[in-house]
């Protein structure tokens, strides 16, 4: 139940058309537009999945499943009849995998960075790498008709997202405004979502199946998420929202390969 | 009545010049390749008199252009156009006795029918020049289908003359039942056309309109901030006409004539009909921003490749994706900003290297935006699974093996930890290529190891040089 004080602060904002600079309540409005994630939980949590025309972020640290619920969410969008777009800030983006994940390709607008090795990579070119990345993420918005933009920062080191301008991330976020589009940034750390748009933070424990070394398969990934709208907050966890736990996300896509071995000169030798 | 002008065979065709002869008596006109045009000449009577004087008035038209031709006028097409290739001079048939006169002809002339005689190529001229704007796309299909109806017409009418039959007038008085039962639906054909009948009445073509607007400068332009605003007056007209016409540009050629008497020409290929002065001139922009001028310019000229406008129906059940003239100002924006390499839908090649990837051109395709997969996802299938981020450009790792598995991971990067494995799987090896003198072969072992700080990762050792390489993680 709201206070009297808090509605009269809301109604004056909206006289002033500034009810859009702050956060009222973390939870989507009902009849608010969102967009599945394609994982129960998470949708579960984000009160039924990213909301349009917001920047949400998800973040975590490497191999915490980023990658795959971003995948998710554009498998989602795509087997919808959404176009999607994905600025891939060092073209770290596996075209293999995400058809596994059910992401239909033809709908997928890839922008595609400099293929860097971040860490021997001259500053000022992953300096410029990010710029770009931005840049592009910025036009594919004002486009409008995509369902999905997705900038993947994940791998830049969180300095050079730090040193960005703080208006960059306001002005995405004012970019989006009023559109039917997801925003989704994908990186180390928070970096600058809109106050109505959802910080993910993902973290996973690894599923490794089999016994013995030779039955050994890397089964997949559990993947606990938590909330926040607010950057710096505490962040809200997904067995807080409710009683289903954690997400668990398998590796079909790379579990089952089998030992493909093409016939060689000497192969053969050896079995004649 | 229809009239054909049919080029003499003592000159040489001119298309351009049979159809501005036609075009100068009758709107309605349909040219037919290189040598013959066809056209309506009903109602004519107040302007020309009567057939006669039509055909007078052709032949001198076509003297003052030069070019000698044969003209018919018949009740149909296809006696006009028998007439006109058989006979020189001019030939007016009395409305009703088109069989009796074209009775004499010998059947060789039947050959060259326009549906018999055209080549492969020839489909396509016809098509370019009835419209004017068409970019047609046969494929392959649609030639071999030609080739074939082409070799098949000619051998039913060596058949035919080899059953003695000699004139049109002697086909003409077979029963239509026992040709079709002997020679089918190419030898009922070939009988209409021996009694003077169309297959299809006459289908005119618009005139052909240049889609091109040009403006010489006072001064040289330098730079592209001014060239915008040439441009744009430019489009702004185009986009009137094209308003006008109902039609769409499906291609823009940018000619500009430089001081130093050279011309740089640009072609842009639209995904889609398009019309917007701004969308046009944007695109056009941004390609010359990539591939700019050498001099300053001194003549701007845009010929435009036009097509019918599009018809699009929105749905009301499915969102909207983003117009084709959108996708292309988008892509082009993204290319020059990214390159024009690095945009694009990803492609899955056909092979075991799991490492290799495509790109194509990004667009929508129409049945594509209105077909979307079923609505419930989660029931269809469809399953979260745990992805690879790759490494295009691998990171090279020394690796410490014990019993043949990895146990320890020190990565040249600085950026990976590295460290002590916890768990891994493998090696799951692939090959191929092998064949292959380009060294584009691999033969490799993959593993999935997970590190000390819990990122799990793929790793591959080469197996011709034993090297170690982080692929990439699992994220």
């Amino acid at each position: 139940m709201k206070s009297a004080a808090l509605s009269r602060l809301e109604s004056l904002l909206q006289e002033k058309r500034l009810d859009q600079t702050v956060t009222r309540s973390w939870l989507p409005e009902p009849g608010v537009s969102a967009l599945s994630s394609g994982i129960a939980q998470v949708d579960r949590m984000l009160g039924g999945g990213w909301r349009r025309g917001e920047v949400s972020e998800l973040v975590g640290t490497r191999s915490s499943g980023r990658t795959s619920v971003l995948l998710s969410t554009l498998a989602r969008a795509t087997s919808q009849g959404d176009v999607v777009g994905l600025v891939d800030a060092f073209d770290r983006f596996d075209p293999t995998t995400a058809a596994a994940a059910g992401v239909d390709l033809d709908r997928v607008l890839w922008v595609r960075g400099p293929s860097l090795t971040v860490e021997s990579a001259r500053p000022d070119r992953l300096t410029d790498a990010v710029h770009h990345a931005i840049r592009a993420l910025d036009l594919i918005i004002r486009a409008g008709g995509f369902a999905v933009a997705a900038l993947d920062v994940a791998d830049v080191p969180s300095r050079y997202l730090r040193a960005l301008p703080w208006t960059t991330w306001l002005r995405l976020a004012h970019a989006n405004e009023g559109r039917d589009t997801v925003c989704l940034l994908v990186g180390e750390a928070p970096m600058g979502k809109s106050p109505r748009g959802t910080s993910v933070r993902l973290t996973s424990t690894h599923q490794w199946t089999g016994a013995s070394a030779q039955s050994r398969r890397f089964g997949g990934m559990e993947i606990r998420a938590c909330t926040s709208t607010v950057v710096g907050q505490t962040f809200r966890s997904a067995d807080e929202a409710g009683p289903e736990g954690p997400a668990y996300v398998p590796s079909k896509a790379l579990a089952p390969r089998t030992s493909h071995h093409a016939p060689r000169t000497h192969d053969l030798l050896s079995c004649l | 009545m229809i009239c054909c002008l049919a080029s003499d065979a003592s000159s040489p065709g001119d298309p351009a010049a049979l159809e501005a002869i036609a075009r100068a008596c009758s709107p309605r006109v349909a040219p037919h390749g290189d040598t013959a045009v066809l056209f309506d000449a009903r109602g004519l009577s107040r302007l020309f008199g009567s057939p006669e004087e039509l055909a007078r008035d052709v032949h001198r038209l076509a003297a003052e252009r030069g070019v000698a031709v044969r003209v018919a006028l018949a009740s149909t097409s296809t006696a006009a156009w028998i007439l006109a290739h058989a006979r020189p001079g001019s030939t007016v048939v009395p409305p009703g006795r088109d069989a009796s006169v074209l009775a004499p002809v010998p059947m060789g002339w039947l050959a060259t029918l326009p549906e018999i005689a055209l080549t492969p190529e020839a489909p396509l001229r016809r098509k370019r020049s009835r419209a004017g704007h068409y970019r047609m796309a046969p494929g392959p299909d649609a030639s071999q289908t030609s080739n074939f109806k082409l070799r098949t017409s000619k051998l039913t009418i060596a058949t035919i003359e080899r059953w003695g039959i000699r004139t049109l007038g002697d086909l003409a008085r077979l029963p239509r039942a026992d040709v079709h039962a002997r020679l089918g639906p190419i030898g009922v054909r070939l009988h209409q056309a021996a009694c003077g009948e169309d297959a299809a009445p006459l289908v005119p073509a618009d005139e052909a309109v240049p889609w091109v607007e040009r403006l010489e400068c006072e001064w040289p332009i330098e730079g592209l901030e001014p060239l915008s605003f040439v441009l744009a007056r430019l489009c702004e007209t185009l986009s009137v006409r094209l308003e006008q016409a109902d039609r769409g540009a499906t291609e823009v050629m940018t000619r500009l004539r430089l001081v130093t008497r050279d011309v740089h020409t640009r072609t842009l290929h639209l995904p889609a009909p398009m019309r917007d002065a701004r969308g046009l001139r944007t695109l056009m922009l941004l390609d010359l921003e990539s591939h700019p001028p050498p001099a300053g310019i001194d003549v701007v000229e845009v010929e435009l490749g036009v097509a019918p406008g599009r018809i699009v129906h929105g749905s009301l059940l499915s969102r909207p994706v983003p117009e084709p003239d959108q996708i292309a100002t988008l892509t082009a924006r993204l290319g020059a900003l990214m390159g024009e390499t690095r945009i694009g839908a990803p492609v899955l090649v056909d092979s075991h290297d799991e490492r290799q990837c495509a790109m194509k051109r990004f667009q929508i395709r129409d049945d594509q935006a209105k077909s979307p997969k079923p609505e419930n996802f989660l029931a269809s299938g469809f399953s979260p699974l745990a992805c690879l981020r790759r490494f295009r450009l691998p990171i090279a790792a020394r690796v410490t093996v014990d019993r043949h598995t990895p146990v320890r991971v020190v990565p040249s990067a600085r950026g990976v930890t590295g460290g002590a494995v916890v768990a891994c799987a493998g090696p799951w090896r692939t090959s191929g290529y092998w064949w292959a003198l380009d060294k584009s072969g691999w033969d490799r072992d993959e593993w999935d190891v997970e590190l000390a700080d819990g990122g799990v990762y793929r790793l591959a050792r080469d197996r011709s040089s034993g090297g170690w390489v982080i692929e990439g993680t699992v994220d």
